[in-house]
């Protein structure tokens, strides 16, 4: 399978990802046949409307956020190299990584690599903290009209005040991975990527 | 921004962890490691100009060399068993650096390519002197392995050039290093290194021997491997599958989660409710259906053979009639259906079948198991409400992170993703809208009370009047001159009371102001109250008919003795001839008893059916008449009727659940008399399913107020015990006491029904069995037991209260932990400047991250007012513990012995995050 996209792949491409990603080589493969058929222009890049032709995207209500998130700051494109190394954030930890994380340097997929990449999806001026403004906005997208102005502002607030534990009413990284503390990241921001 | 800083701060992490090893190194490690230590600093320079992408790659460069090298040497040692390799992974890898190493392009391939030399050339020496020329870091462990093991690598160099072709010495070469590995494992504990390295190699040897032992273990343990690798696959793929095979399984989940994400989970409740009453039934049908019902069926008297199986003579007639047979007479009456039907055969069938006992025994048996699933489902709701305890904590925070389901691909279910955040934010609210509510709390008991009072008033009356026209319809019953209304009195007024009574109640429970999920309960109980009056009066008057059927039957058991002696003395005389058997009497000119247990079986039957009619209608013409006239009357109408008077419905929780639990009860007090009914009930519960959800859905509108049910629906469960208590008093009374008809049923022809029970012990089971069930029959062995279950009762019930109490004990004291944390959070962000300045005076500053603290510093009055800003917070805090401390000074730990120490001390264990 997907011999034909591995052709137009070099094999020391595949293997400078393998290394960065983690990603087997029939996974790359697999995943190279997919990112070319996701290429509607045929230029070796996604653009953002690319993305948004994946359903699961379209309809998400952060579906922006995390295309944006393939892209490098000012680019509106991406190659198959920067769109393995987001992808990465979704590989599974595997049980003999969790051993070495200790000598080797972390991995894409460890955990605070997955909560940085959902902390990014919140934090829209990237300064590294989720702001009210920012969580109305989100939460705008999540709620739509149902809820009115006021309480979606008091929803916000809550949540600021549920999570802020230095009093600057904005949520830092820190205090996002102590909210998550409890949620199974490494379980539940993994993608089963077939072998 | 944040990566690069990280990535330079992992780096300088890694410089400073590998500068303090070097002292309890080998002395060749430590000119190796002062030889990488500058070029890993220089690496870290490099990486802060250095872009974000380019950041990446450089830590690529240094981190890739170690798993390469590994790789490579696999790679080396299994090249020429490359066919052989079973780990598809393994072989991946093999095939790509082998592809590689032939193509020999590329930046990397040729430095691949050296290495592979250097391995071929035999040098070891040489090999690490590339190594350390080229690398960066981090392969010194690997260099370190391989120095140790000097004496086996050198042969396993050695045999390289032969593994090319040769995969037996490659094989060889690699259990030697497999056993060297084992030695190392074994004798890690006497090797003078640290705890850490230890470990280290501990862990690495492991690995490796898990990897290589079973695949080129001795001949047959490779296969093995090869079998144990696929079956691992197909078992962990099964799995899935399986998972995925039984969420599919549970029925109605995706009708319900739809239901529950527009109407949020109290309505939810109650369909998750039906399901469960479905899932019982089914198994009470199983057993009725399968004990009773087929084996009767099929091995039984066809119909027509006996009288009891025969409509009578005088009803032929109509028996076919659509009125007679809705009102379950005629063919109906005389059908498997009903107790009537079956015979007393003591054994039935081939099987010798011994169907009056499995009557009896299924009677008593359902209510066994329903009483056992109701208080087992009980039990576990419980503990499902007591199990976590960091509910409360980041509600909203969790809710806004994680409530959105990645995968979802397909726009309905996005649809309903929205909608069930929506509801569930606003469950939500109203939770918290509760928790914060400041009241008066006198009004409010004051109102309360009085609300109890008139309902408790209203409730009296009802029941008053209950019992007034009871008592009055006993007297019509003498009368013949009665008026319509005279006749159905007892009826209109019940069903009267049934219409007016809820909508009072729920208007009285407007005054007490209660969170709308304990209003609900007060609301269940109340009607719940009120319909027991329906349901005794119900047995009131059944239990009436029975004992003139009882009375009545006397009479017509001679009569029909008498007929068939005159039948017999008449036969005798027309033929004249005494030798001649007479044939016997056709079964349907038989006089027969009145039957009351079929007659108790018709009753309910009727009862159940015409609930369900009345129900269907209702959700017909109250939910979706009122939808279509309000949807489309609005256009030509002079106000608006959809916000307006009419409106839509709302789904009746209380109503519903009511409903279904004395359904229930009408079930299990029906079913011993008429087998029949469990199948019907299955019938509504299914029906009821598509139907009520279907309504829900297209003609009701959420509740003003979505609350969130709770996680148990205990509460249901335990009006469900209550009723099936209720239901269960009548039947085992009627058991027990009465006589059963002397023509009809399967008891027919005893003075009791349970002697069928002990007519088995005496036939059936071994005498001294028989023996040792009455001395358990005993009163004297009885009581004694009795007394013990009691006793034992109470101690588990205490215990029980000990455990609970412990539990919540444990659950403050957590509460009161996360909230003093908390709290000296806050405080040592807002203790004035003059505690801060002397906290930088102290020598042990060097504790605290200096870049972090700066900027809580700046601004202690932006983080008062973010402690300050709580109380103007609309949704204020869950409970008013958390908001208590805050209000108190810095604390006990603030003016504590020396005013230095105290912050001091704070700061250094728990820094204020960034």
């Amino acid at each position: 399978m997907g011999s034909r996209a591995s052709t137009l792949l070099r094999e020391e491409e595949i293997e400078e990802i393998k290394k960065e990603t983690g990603f087997s080589h029939s996974q790359i493969t697999r995943l190279y046949s997919r990112f070319t058929s996701l290429d509607k222009g045929e230029n070796g890049t996604l653009s953002r409307e690319d993305f948004q032709r994946i359903p699961e995207l379209a309809i998400n209500p952060l579906g922006d956020r995390i295309i944006n998130a393939f892209f490098p700051e000012g680019e509106d494109q991406v190659n198959f190299r920067g769109f393995m190394r987001t992808l990465a954030h979704f590989r599974p930890i595997e049980d003999n990584e969790k051993n070495k994380n200790a000598v080797v340097s972390e991995p894409l997929n460890s955990r605070t690599n997955k909560l940085l990449f959902a902390f990014r999806l919140y934090d829209l001026d990237r300064d590294d903290k989720i702001s009210r403004d920012e969580l109305l906005q989100v939460l705008r997208m999540m709620v739509g009209v149902n809820i009115s102005d006021e309480q979606l502002g008091s929803i916000a607030d809550r949540t600021i005040q549920e999570a802020d534990t230095n009093g600057d009413n904005s949520i830092s990284f820190n205090e996002f991975i102590k909210v998550l503390e409890k949620v199974d990241v490494e379980q539940k921001m993994s993608i089963r990527f077939l072998h | 921004r944040p990566n690069r800083r990280q990535a330079a701060g992992r780096g300088g992490a890694r410089a400073r962890g590998r500068g303090k090893k070097p002292a309890s190194d080998d002395d060749d490690e430590e000119e190796e490691d002062e030889d990488d230590a500058p070029k890993r600093r220089r690496g870290a320079n490099n990486k802060k100009p250095t872009k974000k992408r380019g950041g990446g790659d450089d830590d690529d460069d240094s981190e890739d060399e170690a798993p390469k090298k590994k790789r490579g040497g696999a790679a080396n040692k299994k090249r020429g068993g490359k066919g052989k390799a079973q780990d598809s992974d393994e072989e991946d890898s093999d095939a790509g650096k082998g592809k590689r190493g032939k193509k020999g392009g590329g930046k990397k391939g040729g430095k691949e390519e050296e290495d592979s030399k250097g391995k071929k050339g035999d040098a070891k020496g040489k090999d690490k002197g590339k190594d350390k020329g080229k690398d960066k870091d981090n392969d010194k462990d690997k260099k370190k392995k391989k120095k140790k093991d000097d004496s086996s690598s050198d042969s396993n160099t050695n045999s390289d050039e032969e593994e090319e072709s040769l995969s037996e010495g490659e094989m060889a070469a690699l259990m030697e290093e497999v056993e060297e590995k084992k030695k190392l494992i074994a004798t890690i504990r006497n090797k003078p290194w640290r705890m850490k390295r230890r470990l280290f190699h501990l862990k690495e040897a492991q690995q490796f021997v898990d990897k290589f032992e079973g695949a080129l273990g001795k001949g047959k343990g490779r296969k093995w491997y090869a079998y144990k690798v696929m079956m691992t696959k197909k078992w962990i793929k099964f799995q899935r599958d399986f998972e995925n095979f039984r969420t599919a399984c549970i029925p109605w989940e995706r009708k319900i989660k739809e239901v529950e994400s527009h109407f949020g989970s109290s309505v939810a409740s109650y369909f998750i409710f039906l399901r469960w009453m479905y899932g019982m039934n089914l198994v009470l049908f199983g057993f009725t259906f399968g004990l009773v019902v087929m084996p009767e069926v099929l091995m039984g008297l066809p119909y027509g053979s006996i009288p009891r199986k025969t409509v009578p003579r005088a009803e032929q007639d109509t028996a076919q009639d659509y009125s007679v047979l809705m009102d379950f007479n005629g063919y109906c009456k005389y059908s498997v259906l009903f107790y009537g039907y079956y015979n007393n055969q003591r054994t039935i069938g081939l099987l010798q079948f011994r169907l009056p006992l499995s009557y009896l025994m299924v009677g008593i048996g359902s209510f066994g198991y329903s009483l056992m699933v109701v208080i087992r489902t009980m039990a576990k709701n419980a503990d499902v409400g007591g199990g976590d305890g960091e509910e409360g904590e980041f509600t909203f925070a969790w809710k806004m992170f994680t409530s959105w389901d990645y995968l979802i691909g397909n726009a309905e279910t996005a649809d309903n993703k929205y909608a069930s955040i929506t509801t569930s934010f606003k469950e939500s609210i109203v939770d918290e809208q509760e928790n914060q509510k400041d009241e008066n709390i006198h009004l409010r008991r004051f109102l309360r009370v009085l609300a109890n009072v008139l309902i408790t008033c209203s409730l009296g009356g009802s029941g008053y009047l209950i019992y007034f026209v009871v008592k009055r319809s006993q007297e019509f019953a003498n009368r013949d001159d009665l008026s319509w209304y005279e006749k159905n009195e007892l009826e209109l007024i019940m069903s009267l009371l049934g219409l007016v009574c809820p909508p009072l109640f729920e208007t009285f429970a407007e005054l007490e102001d209660y969170h709308p999920r304990i209003a609900l309960k007060w609301q269940l109980g109340r009607i719940f109250a009120l319909f027991l009056g329906n349901l005794y009066t119900f047995l009131f008057a059944l239990f009436d008919e029975v004992n003139t059927k009882l009375e009545e039957e006397q009479s017509i058991k001679n009569a029909s003795i008498w007929a068939m002696k005159e039948y017999y003395a008449n036969f005798t005389v027309m033929i004249n001839d005494t030798l001649v058997t007479p044939p016997p009497m056709p079964p349907a000119d038989v006089i027969r008893g009145p039957c009351w247990e079929t007659a108790v079986g018709i009753e309910f039957v009727k009862l159940t059916v015409s609930d369900i009619q009345v129900t269907y209608l209702t959700i017909l013409i109250g939910d979706f008449a009122r939808a279509v006239i309000v949807r489309f009357l609005n256009y030509c109408w002079c106000w608006d009727l959809e916000a307006g008077f009419p409106s839509y419905g709302e789904f009746d929780i209380s109503g519903n659940v009511l409903g279904l639990v004395f359904n229930q009860g009408m079930i299990w007090m029906g079913a011993f008399y008429a087998p029949g009914l469990v199948g019907i009930n299955l019938l509504r519960l299914l029906s009821s399913m598509y139907y009520q959800c279907w309504a829900v859905m297209a003609t009701n509108v959420p509740h003003e107020r979505v609350f969130k049910a709770s996680k148990s629906n205990n509460f249901y469960m335990g009006l469900l015990l209550l009723i099936l208590f209720l239901s269960l008093l009548p039947v085992v009374y009627t058991i027990m006491t009465l006589p059963p008809s002397f023509d009809c049923g399967p008891f027919s022809g005893k003075v009791k029904m349970f002697d069928v029970i002990m007519e088995t012990i005496d036939l059936d089971l071994p005498a001294f069995l028989g023996t040792l069930f009455s001395y358990a029959a005993n009163p004297g062995l009885i009581i004694p037991a009795v007394l013990l279950m009691v006793l034992a009762i109470y101690y588990l019930n205490s215990v029980s209260e000990a455990y609970k109490n412990s539990n919540t004990e444990l659950k403050k004291k957590m509460q009161m932990a996360r909230d003093e944390e908390k709290n000296r959070r806050n405080n040592t962000d807002s203790t004035n400047q003059v505690m801060k300045d002397l906290e930088d005076l102290l020598p042990n500053r060097s504790l605290a991250p200096p870049p972090e603290a700066k900027p809580t510093k700046t601004k202690p009055g932006s983080a008062g007012k973010g402690v300050n800003l709580q109380k103007d917070v609309a949704l204020a805090s869950p409970n008013p513990n958390a908001r208590g401390p805050v209000r108190q000074p810095p604390g006990p730990r603030g003016p504590g012995p020396g005013p230095g120490a105290g912050p001091g001390r704070g700061r250094g264990r728990g820094p204020p995050p960034r």
